[in-house]
């Protein structure tokens, strides 16, 4: 099947900065893609190339198969929320969706709908202007569903959610993958949607660094692992004979292992019958990796 | 026409346009009543004519304002992201904020006449002072006019320029400032600014003479319209939305 998304060497350049520079990249349905990268490493201009909203300087930015401002139905096409802060804080939510639907040839009772969909019916008459960050994304959100679109842009939608509104956003946006839409993320926070997203795009200084599956981002992470046995001092010398570097971490039963795995750590405990309470990368988030593959190409421009 | 219904629905969405609105007719009814009512008796003999048009100056700062605001607001508020991507032929968003501008400007224009009729006349009649019909009708046909073309002016203007102060401001200077400021140093181009455009439409009496006629004043005004919203529809399709 041909990918929902595909940048193709695009190249975006504001005067003297390179905003985006050479990027491929393909977005498929029926899973959530992360577009990760620092702020300013150009996921925002990629995604307004995709929407037809800035033009490339070369290469192309294609949504089934065309150009954005070529497609019949773009409402049906693509949900995009670009910003949850672009909304006329003056208008009430239900009024600003309103505004949108007319302009879609979308009914009033679909904006109910999506209201209902975002859990925003409570304050759907409440200005804007009143919202919380959280609802602001929320309606962002609503904004982008209202064609019912087979893919959905959204940028850094997950800025300003709570834990709480962290998890609606993952299960909802899970949901639509499930339907078989393209979901498409954008986030300078890895740990944020490292829960939501099936596959990732990375990029940085506008260039693509790796796009595949999240266990891909994973491979090759040599991050520290916590360890901890009723048995340490016996672990440590099997470890350590297998050129393992073993640190102490202040407690008794506890120790820092560099140059091993998880898999190794705990088969060689298998082996002598060792107990393991705990065993892990010592943070368990993956910004680490991230800031690696990123940090050298990271710097702003 | 969705694009039309949505652009109608932006407008009468926000108490800002209510407001301009309200504060329009409250000004209007303000200075209509006062003049006719504590001016000079032998001056409004003279000039009861010019009462019908006065404060048409700051009727057309709102009207103005409420066109600019049509069109900036996409920018203030950045929602013109999101209009673009529902409606990629970007002119005709533009196309439909002239149409609703239009729309609001004859009732603005309306509002004005009924007010100033309303008040105006009825406290003119009351002292005494009869004004000639045809005139009445002739002077209200260009100050309602002026006010449509000053709120359509506002749209086309803040296409062009984007950003709501400056788009403001600009009209501000235009309209109240330029004209009047190059009449006086004694250029003939002052004529053919707005703000002196508009004192032409309104076609009082005794007017300055080195004004245009009252169609030559509408017809100054309409071009201005229509070459800035066809400027604000070319930059609106060829700029990239930032």
């Amino acid at each position: 099947m041909a990918a929902e998304i595909s940048v193709e060497r695009l190249t975006k350049r504001y005067g003297e900065t390179l905003a985006v520079d050479d990027l491929s990249f393909t977005v498929e349905a029926g899973r959530v893609t992360g577009f990760l990268g620092p702020n300013g490493s150009g996921k925002s201009t990629t995604l307004r190339a995709l929407l037809g909203l800035i033009r490339p300087t070369s290469g192309t930015a294609l949504v089934m198969g065309q150009p954005f401002a070529e497609l019949p139905n773009p409402v049906g096409a693509v949900g995009a929320a670009l910003d949850a802060h672009d909304v006329h804080p003056g208008r009430s939510g239900r009024g600003h969706l309103r505004t949108i639907a007319a302009a879609a040839g979308i009914p009033n009772s679909r904006v109910d709908e999506v209201l209902d969909m975002v859990e925003l019916t409570p304050a759907r008459d409440r200005r804007v202007k009143g919202y919380s960050m959280g609802m602001r994304q929320r309606l962002a959100l609503g904004a982008a569903l209202l064609g019912d679109p087979r893919i959905l842009m959204l940028d850094e939608p997950a800025n300003g959610l709570d834990p709480q509104g962290m998890r609606w956003l993952r299960d909802i946006l899970v949901a639509l993958a499930g339907e078989g839409r393209a979901v498409l993320i954008s986030s300078h926070v890895l740990s944020e949607v490292e829960q939501t997203v099936d596959s990732v795009v990375v990029i940085g200084a506008g260039r693509l660094v790796m796009q595949g599956t999240l266990a891909d981002l994973v491979k090759g992470d040599r991050r520290p692992i916590l360890v901890r046995s009723p048995r340490s001092d016996e672990l440590r010398a099997l470890l350590e004979e297998q050129g393992a570097g073993v640190m102490t971490d202040g407690r008794p039963d506890a120790m820092i292992v560099q140059r091993s795995s998880l898999e190794a750590i705990g088969t060689l405990a298998a082996e002598n019958a060792i107990p393991i309470f705990e065993l892990t990368h010592e943070r368990a988030t993956l910004e680490d990796r991230f800031l690696e593959l990123t940090g050298e190409k990271g710097n702003v421009r | 026409m969705r694009a039309l219904k949505s652009e109608w629905l932006k407008l009468v969405s926000v108490r800002t346009t209510w407001a301009l609105l309200g504060s329009m007719i409250l000004i209007e009814g303000l200075t209509a009543g006062l003049v006719t009512g504590l001016s000079d008796i032998d001056d409004l003999r003279v000039r009861s004519v010019a009462t019908l048009a006065i404060g048409t100056h700051l009727a057309i700062v709102f009207m103005f304002t409420l066109g600019a605001l049509l069109s900036t607001n996409e920018y203030r508020h950045g929602t013109a992201s999101s209009t673009f991507v529902v409606t990629p032929r970007r002119e005709r968003v533009i196309a439909a904020k002239l149409v609703v501008g239009l729309a609001v400007g004859i009732v603005g224009a309306l509002l004005y006449i009924a007010i100033n009729a309303g008040l105006g006349l009825s406290i003119l009649s009351s002292r005494g002072i009869d004004v000639d019909s045809d005139t009445a009708v002739n002077t209200y046909l260009g100050v309602g006019t002026g006010l449509v073309l000053g709120c359509l002016f506002g749209v086309a203007l803040g296409a062009s320029l984007r950003n709501q102060i400056l788009t403001v401001v600009t009209g501000m200077v235009l309209f109240l400032l330029a004209g009047t400021a190059a009449l006086f140093i004694g250029n003939d181009v002052g004529q053919y600014f707005p703000g002196e455009a508009l004192l032409a439409l309104n076609g009082t009496p005794g007017a300055d003479e080195t004004l245009l006629s009252q169609t030559q004043g509408g017809l100054v005004l309409a071009g201005y319209c229509v070459v800035l919203g066809a400027a604000g529809m070319w930059l609106t399709r060829e700029r990239e939305v930032l």
